[in-house]
């Protein structure tokens, strides 16, 4: 159980650090100020890097939400049912 | 002590309790027992009679156990403790390489001193003072004085710093802090939520002009809010008790159990 928290929360910190980063390059006009950061409007790259960093950005945080609830939900559910399934049928 | 008990000891067995052949003390400075036993008087002897009491005891169960200990005291330096906190360290560092590198901060224009910025507020961690600084409504009016309030409301908030501090300056004379976890004693946890509580909201209120909420509203939630939190906290920690007192017992019978 301790495992699976671990790797939920290894994924759920690099996902969102890679995220934090590229979020910080391609949303964010400026840190200063009242402005909208991390989430601004992304945008228009134009170069392969910020093409290939605004997908990115993206793919990391739904890795960050899923992978995490993956592990801390999905997964320890999947294995309470299998020990009902399994006392049930025993 | 080591001497007389190797000679007293017919037994070859290194003894759990630290006792025994083979066990050496790390210097002439360790008191031996009955350098112990001599403080015979006051808090040293009841303090001698009770860890006495609990090391016999534990020697008793681990004599009567068949669960082998070796003598292990510590853990070297070096390799163990030390690869350690170097993967913390390295783990840090890397942090505030790869942040400073991939996210380095915006260096702004120079400070003007000419112009005086629109708001201006203390470091963070000082808000809570600050909002002290705003209690004005609570300064009383005195009816002798005309209507005229006894100190400005300056003063007042000024003051009102000196209440805070002694406050929690004489918290750990009144509660000598014997509890280990709020559950032990949930009027204190409650005093203390209602501490945490209220120091958020009155930095809240510090920054009023800010916060999108009618002032007066705020000003009204800056104190009740602890109050409803310490009603909360109280009421939790109370129902966890007999749940927690359950648990007490049970692992303490488990570790000894009634004879």
């Amino acid at each position: 159980m301790a495992d699976e928290f671990a790797k939920g929360l290894a994924i759920f910190m690099g996902g969102g650090l890679a995220w934090l980063t590229l979020a910080g390059w391609y949303r964010t006009p400026s840190f200063e100020g009242s402005g909208v950061q991390l989430v601004a409007p992304a945008e228009t790259p134009s170069t392969i890097y910020g093409e290939i960093g605004v997908v990115l950005m993206d793919i990391m945080a739904w890795f960050a939400v899923i992978g995490a609830l993956t592990f801390w939900v999905v997964i320890p559910a999947i294995d309470e049912i299998r020990t009902v399934m399994d006392e049930r049928s025993s | 002590m080591t001497e007389d008990t190797t000679d007293a000891d017919t037994d070859e067995d290194v003894r759990t309790d630290g006792s025994g052949p083979g066990i050496v003390p790390p210097d002439d400075e360790t008191p031996t027992w009955g350098e112990r036993k001599t403080r015979r008087e006051g808090l040293a002897r009841l303090t001698y009679e009770y860890f006495e009491r609990a090391r016999s005891e534990d020697q008793e169960l681990r004599q009567e156990s068949s669960y082998v200990e070796r003598d292990v005291l510590a853990f070297p330096t070096w390799p163990h403790e030390m690869i350690r906190n170097l993967a913390l360290v390295s783990f840090f560092v890397g942090m505030i390489i790869f942040l400073s590198a991939a996210l380095p901060p915006h260096i702004g224009p120079p400070a003007d001193s000419s112009s005086t910025p629109a708001v201006i507020l203390p470091d963070w961690y000082l808000y809570w003072s600050f909002g002290l600084l705003k209690l004005g409504p609570l300064n009383p009016d005195i009816s002798l004085l005309g209507g005229q309030k006894l100190m400005a409301d300056r003063t007042y908030g000024v003051l009102a710093n000196l209440v805070v501090v002694g406050f929690v300056a004489i918290v750990p004379f009144l509660n000598k802090g014997s509890a280990r976890r709020p559950v032990e004693q949930p009027f204190w946890g409650a005093v203390g939520m209602s501490g945490v509580v209220f120091a958020f909201t009155v930095a809240v209120l510090s920054v009023k002009n800010l916060v999108p909420m009618d002032s007066h509203l705020l000003f009204d939630l800056t104190f009740l809010l602890p109050v409803v939190s310490a009603c909360l906290t109280y009421a939790v920690l109370r129902s966890m008790r007999e749940g927690y007192m359950f648990n007490l017992n049970r692992r303490y019978y488990r570790l000894r159990p009634p004879k």
